[in-house]
C-alpha cells in the first residue's frame, strides 16, 4: 500500500518547495548589506563592506552587542541546570504530567503577554529594568526548549546503570555525577547552545523589559520603528543570521559527537 | 549516614527538584495572575492605582478594538488551518513513509530557519513581496500578469505569508511525533480487514494523530493570535491585530487596557491548554522523548 515512485517524488518536491519558502527570507539581508546604497558616488550593484565597518562606529549598537553577549552567556549558563533539574523532577517526583505541563507553559504564552506581565511585575516590585530582567525573561522562554532537549537525551539513558551504581554503594549524588552526567553531557551542552540561540533571536519579550538597555535585536526593532530599514541594519541582520547558523553548526557537531559517544559507550 | 543527615539530604534534593517549577511559577504564573488583577485597576498618571473597575474591559469590548479581536481570531484561525493543511502531509510522509534517520534530518532542515529571528525573516518578505521584488518579477516574466501585483504587500495576504513562515515549522513537530508514535499494527489490521487506504486514513490514522493535531493547532494559534511584529511590518499602516494593539495601548500609557487585552489573550490560550491537558495524553505528543510512566 506504499505510494508509488511518482507519489514519493511529489512528496519530496512538496517538501523542497516548503523548505525553499522558509529559506528564501534568509538571503535578502545579505544582498542589501553589500550594496552601494544608491547614493551619489556609489555604483549600483557595487559590492562594499562599508556598512559592516560603520556598525562599529555606533556606540549605541556596540553597547547592544555587549548586552546581547552578556545576556546570552547568562542564559546559556542558567537555563541548562534548571532544565536538567526539571527533567529529573519528571522522573523522580509525583505528578510528572503536571511538571511537564508547567515547564512547557512558556511555549504557549504569546510573547507580548509574557513580556507585558513581566514588565508590570518588575515595575510593581520596584525592580529597575536591567540586563537581569532581560535575562530572567529569556530564561523563562528558553527553559521549555532546553527541557525537551535534555528530556530526549535522558530518555536514551538506561536507569539500570544508576541501580548498578547504588549496588556498589554510591549515593544519589555520586551516582548522578559519576554515571549519568557523563552520558547526558552532550544533551546539556546542546541545551546551552540552543538557549543562547533563542536569547540572541528574541525581540518581542525583550522590548517590554529592556528599559534603557538595548540588545542587538531590540536595536534593530526600535531603529526600524523610528527610521525604517537601512543597509546598516541589513548588515547587522546578516551578521545575526551568520552567528545563528554558526551556532546551529556547533549544535549539530555536539549532537553528532554525542550520538557517537552514546553508541560507543 | 545518620538519620538526620539523611533527612537533610532528602529535603535538599526535593528543594533542588522543585526549583525549576518555583522559577516558572514566580517568573511567569504569578506575573500573569497579577496582570489579570491589574486589568481591574485604574489609570493614574504614568502608572496604575488599586481599584475595581471594569472600565478597561468595557473600553475593549465596546470600542473599535472589538473588531481587532474579531480580525485576530479570523486571521489566527485561518493561519492555523492553512498551517495544518501544509504541515500534516509533511509530518505524515516523514513519520510513516521515510526511514527515521532521514526523517530526523529533514525535520532539522525545518528547524534551522525557525531559529533565525522571525522578525528578520519578516523584513525580508517586505522586499520579496514588493512591487519590484522577485515574486512580482517572476509573475510578470511568467506572463501571469502584465503589471506588478499590488496586494502582495501590506495586505492580509502578506500577513498570512509572514505568519505562516513564522509559525508553520513549529506545527510539524507535534504532528510528526504523534504519527511517529502510532502503533503500525492498527494500520495493518485495518488493511487486513479490507479497508481502503482512504478509509484507513480517515478512521484509524487521523483519529489517532488527533493529540498532535490539537497540539499543532495550539502552537499555530498561540503564535498568531498574540503576534505583534508581523502585522506592523507586513500589514501596512493601521493593520491591527491583538498583539500590536496591546503594544499601542502601552504607547499611550493605558496600562490597565493593555493588561485587560493581554489577559483575554492569555485566558483563551489557557482554555485551549486545559482542554488539551484533560482530553489528551501528553505522551502522545512528546512521542519517544519521554519513556517514563506519566
Amino acid at each position: 500500500m506504499g505510494p508509488g515512485r511518482a507519489g514519493r517524488a511529489v512528496a519530496w518536491a512538496y517538501i523542497a518547495a516548503l523548505l525553499l519558502f522558509l529559506y528564501v527570507p534568509l538571503a535578502p539581508p545579505l544582498r542589501f548589506s553589500l550594496g552601494g546604497g544608491g547614493e551619489a558616488g556609489t555604483r549600483a550593484g557595487a559590492v562594499t563592506l562599508r556598512w559592516y565597518r560603520q556598525l562599529w562606529d555606533n556606540p549605541l549598537l556596540v553597547g547592544g552587542v555587549q548586552n546581547s553577549l552578556l545576556v546570552g552567556a547568562l542564559v546559556g549558563l542558567i537555563t541548562p541546570p534548571l532544565a536538567l533539574l526539571a527533567a529529573m523532577a519528571v522522573r523522580e517526583l509525583r505528578r510528572p504530567r503536571l511538571i511537564v505541563a508547567t515547564v512547557l507553559l512558556p511555549l504557549f504564552i504569546p510573547g507580548v503577554s509574557m513580556g507585558l506581565a513581566s514588565a508590570f511585575f518588575f515595575r510593581q516590585l520596584g525592580v529597575t529594568p536591567s540586563l537581569l530582567t532581560i535575562t530572567t525573561v529569556h530564561v523563562v522562554w528558553a527553559l521549555p526548549f532546553a527541557f525537551l532537549i535534555i528530556l530526549a537525551v535522558m530518555a536514551t539513558f538506561d536507569p539500570m546503570y544508576l541501580e548498578a551504581a547504588y549496588l556498589h554503594g554510591a549515593g544519589r549524588l555520586r551516582a548522578f555525577v559519576d554515571v549519568e552526567l557523563p552520558l547526558i553531557r552532550h544533551g546539556i551542552l546542546g541545551a546551552a547552545i540552543f538557549s543562547v540561540i533563542l536569547s540572541f533571536n528574541e525581540t518581542v519579550r525583550t522590548a517590554l523589559v529592556q528599559g534603557p538597555n538595548n540588545t542587538v535585536q531590540t536595536y534593530i526593532w526600535s531603529t526600524f520603528l523610528q527610521v525604517g530599514l537601512s543597509p546598516t541594519l541589513y548588515a547587522l541582520m546578516s551578521l545575526l543570521i551568520a552567528v545563528t547558523l554558526g551556532l546551529v553548526a556547533v549544535l549539530l557537531l555536539v549532537g553528532a559527537r554525542g550520538a557517537v559517544s552514546a553508541r560507543g559507550g | 549516614m545518620g538519620a538526620l543527615q539523611g533527612r537533610v539530604a532528602g529535603v535538599a534534593r526535593y528543594a533542588l527538584l522543585v526549583l525549576p517549577l518555583a522559577f516558572v511559577a514566580g517568573a511567569l504564573l504569578v506575573p500573569l495572575g497579577l496582570m489579570f488583577v491589574w486589568s481591574f485597576w485604574e489609570r493614574a498618571g504614568f502608572w496604575i492605582r488599586p481599584a475595581f473597575t471594569l472600565a478597561s474591559y468595557a473600553e475593549f469590548f465596546a470600542g473599535v478594538r472589538l473588531s481587532v479581536l474579531e480580525r485576530s481570531l479570523v486571521v489566527a484561525a485561518g493561519v492555523t488551518l492553512l498551517g495544518l493543511l501544509l504541515a500534516y502531509p509533511i509530518a505524515y510522509f516523514l513519520a510513516l513513509r521515510v526511514r527515521r534517520d532521514l526523517a530526523r534530518n529533514v525535520l532539522l532542515l525545518f528547524t534551522i530557519p525557525f531559529l533565525v529571528n522571525y522578525i528578520i525573516r519578516t523584513f525580508s518578505w517586505v522586499y520579496l513581496l514588493s512591487r519590484t521584488g522577485p515574486v512580482n518579477r517572476a509573475l510578470m516574466a511568467a506572463g501571469v500578469t502584465q503589471r506588478a501585483v499590488d496586494w502582495l504587500l501590506f495586505s492580509d495576504f502578506a500577513v498570512f505569508v509572514g505568519l505562516i513562515s513564522s509559525y508553520m515549522p513549529f506545527m510539524i513537530y507535534p504532528l510528526w511525533a504523534a504519527l511517529d508514535g502510532l502503533d503500525r499494527r492498527l494500520v495493518e489490521a485495518s488493511w487486513l480487514l479490507g479497508a481502503s487506504p482512504r478509509v484507513t486514513f480517515l478512521r484509524v490514522t487521523l483519529p489517532l494523530s488527533m493529540p498532535g493535531v490539537f497540539a499543532a493547532v495550539i502552537f499555530g494559534f498561540v503564535g498568531t493570535f498574540g503576534e505583534s511584529a508581523v502585522p506592523i511590518i507586513l500589514g501596512g499602516v493601521g493593520y491591527q491585530l491583538m498583539g500590536n494593539t496591546i503594544t499601542s495601548a502601552l504607547d499611550v500609557l493605558n496600562y490597565p487596557l493593555a493588561a485587560a487585552m493581554s489577559s483575554v489573550v492569555v485566558a483563551s490560550m489557557l482554555a485551549f491548554l486545559l482542554v488539551w491537558y484533560l482530553a489528551f495524553d501528553l505522551r502522545a505528543v512528546l512521542g519517544k522523548i519521554a519513556r517514563w510512566r506519566f
